[in-house]
């Protein structure tokens, strides 16, 4: 085989996860549950669909952003280290925006990856509202690739539903996932970890999608969809 | 007019054409067929003999429900309209003007004849009651069901032409090692949409690359629909994948990498590639 051989299609995962203060205790402890339960799902569908490589990686964000998992991972071969909370760490998404943004810009993503997959998690409203957070969604979405991203949001708790999670998913007909508890978190990111997945290495069939987040329909979007015109 | 992988190549002096198609494991478990296509002619013309090589993808999203028509259909089409201006083509021609009238009449052409062809096929052959249901549910015209890319090259002795509208991959291959990605880069073609013959501006979406053997002298050209170009583990691919060709072609020769083509096509197609329809034209001249 010329060129060194065949592989899959990478599909950047990326998790978007609220740090701040108030994710401290419980909230926190749930999220790392959840991640560690999702991580061995995501790589069972992997292993099971016909067509991408899954490659995680874990922004965490209170009032700045760091990477947690700065390099892509294969989901297989990653293993969970908690995330920590910051004490009195401020939920400002602008700069975690940008960093994701700055991660998959222009000539970072190879030229064959698929639409990269983007979750936000968190527990409360941005707190830098105004022009840092409208900032950090104009630079995710201002490269073809970002503004292809797939993104959902995962809100912990009824209170952090927010106008800004619906403008960060960009697509009116995709719900904000609600965790009301602390339980519901593990099954809502799986869902969504591998709704997002889906479509983004099947295509896009939002119907489809509302219907598996909402748990109302059947079968999940379907895997044969591929490319459409401009 | 050769469509399919299973069909000889004839060797056509100087260029002589190698073809594979695989279809791509996902549609294999959706149900769906290859939907790519491929067809490539030696033409009669009154200078030296002329090859005129096409690859067309059919859009896999359910609106695109004829693609598999559509990609045969521009392929038989394009061949077809080459041939008909094939004396006209490059008759005392600069590359400028080659360029100028392939973009001004050769391009038209074949736009149009493709959707002719698309209309009299749904003339002929009605949309079923469930295609007809999904046509009417986004509300597109028939023609939009037929969507496909096309990669068109016309070898010469001395010019190389090629036009494509849509992904897919272009890949020149020179005698001094160098490879060439000569089709100019669309911006909007991220992985997911495409331009296509479909589209009321296919014409204007259309991009052209001339390449002068005699300032380059190009060994091979290859053409494949996107399936292979998104199984090559390296990135960028083109200078990989063609340096190893070029070296191919040297050591174990033509006939080997005859006989290789569809394996490696196979493989692109396969779940350890892209799992999509594969389908690659490599046009090797005889120098």
């Amino acid at each position: 085989m010329p060129g060194g051989g065949v592989a899959r299609r990478p599909l950047h995962f990326i998790i978007m996860a609220d740090c701040s203060g108030s994710m401290t205790g419980e909230r926190m402890q749930a999220l790392n549950y959840a991640i560690a339960d999702m991580l061995p799902q995501l790589a069972e569908w992997e292993r099971d669909q016909l067509v991408a490589q899954v490659l995680v990686r874990v922004l965490s964000f209170a009032t700045t952003p760091t990477w947690h998992v700065r390099e892509p991972v294969p989901v297989g071969e990653l293993r969970w280290k908690p995330l920590q909370a910051v004490e009195g760490g401020y939920t400002n998404m602008g700069p975690a925006l940008r960093e994701v943004a700055a991660a998959i810009g222009p000539d970072k993503l190879e030229n064959r990856a698929l639409r990269p997959a983007i979750l936000l998690v968190t527990d409360g409203r941005p707190t830098d509202l105004g022009n840092e957070l409208a900032a950090g969604l104009g630079a995710l979405t201002s490269f073809p690739a970002g503004r292809a991203s797939l993104r959902l949001a995962i809100a912990i708790g009824h209170d952090a539903k927010s106008e800004f999670l619906d403008q960060f998913i960009g697509d009116p007909s995709v719900p904000v996932i609600v965790a009301g508890n602390t339980e519901e978190i593990a099954e809502r990111l799986v869902a969504a970890s591998i709704a997002v997945s889906r479509l983004s290495e099947g295509g896009v069939d939002h119907g489809a999608l509302v219907n598996q987040l909402l748990g109302t329909g059947s079968g999940g979007p379907k895997e044969s969809e591929d490319h459409t015109i401009v | 007019m050769r469509t399919s992988s299973d069909v000889p190549p004839i060797d056509a002096q100087p260029w002589t054409v190698l073809v594979a198609s695989a279809r791509g494991a996902a549609h294999a478990a959706a149900g769906l067929p290859n939907q790519d296509a491929s067809a490539w002619r030696v033409l009669e013309t009154l200078g030296p003999p002329l090859v005129v090589a096409a690859v067309a993808d059919g859009h896999g999203h359910p609106r695109h429900f004829r693609a598999e028509r559509g990609a045969h259909l521009a392929v038989e089409q394009a061949c077809a309209c080459v041939e008909r201006l094939a004396d006209q083509l490059l008759v005392g021609r600069s590359g400028g003007e080659l360029e100028a009238f392939a973009r001004e009449t050769l391009v038209p052409s074949v736009v149009q004849a493709w959707r002719r062809a698309v209309a009299a096929d749904h003339a002929a052959s009605a949309f079923t009651p469930d295609e007809e249901a999904i046509r009417a549910q986004v509300a597109d015209e028939p023609v939009i069901a037929y969507g496909a890319t096309l990669l068109l090259a016309l070898l010469s002795e001395r010019w190389l032409l090629v036009a494509q509208i849509g992904d897919g991959d272009v890949a020149a291959l020179f005698a001094d090692g160098r490879v060439e990605t000569p089709v100019p880069v669309d911006p909007t073609l991220d992985g997911h949409y495409t331009t296509s013959l479909c589209q009321a501006a296919a014409v204007d979406s259309f991009r052209i690359a001339v390449i002068d053997r005699a300032a380059s002298p190009v060994l091979a050209l290859l053409l494949a629909t996107d399936g292979f170009g998104n199984a090559q583990a390296s990135d960028p691919w083109p200078p990989a994948v063609g340096a190893d060709l070029i070296s191919m072609l040297g050591t174990r020769g033509m006939e080997w990498v005859r006989g290789q083509l569809p394996i490696w096509t196979e493989r692109c197609a396969s779940t350890e590639g892209s799992g999509d329809d594969t389908t690659v034209i490599l046009a090797v001249h005889a120098s």
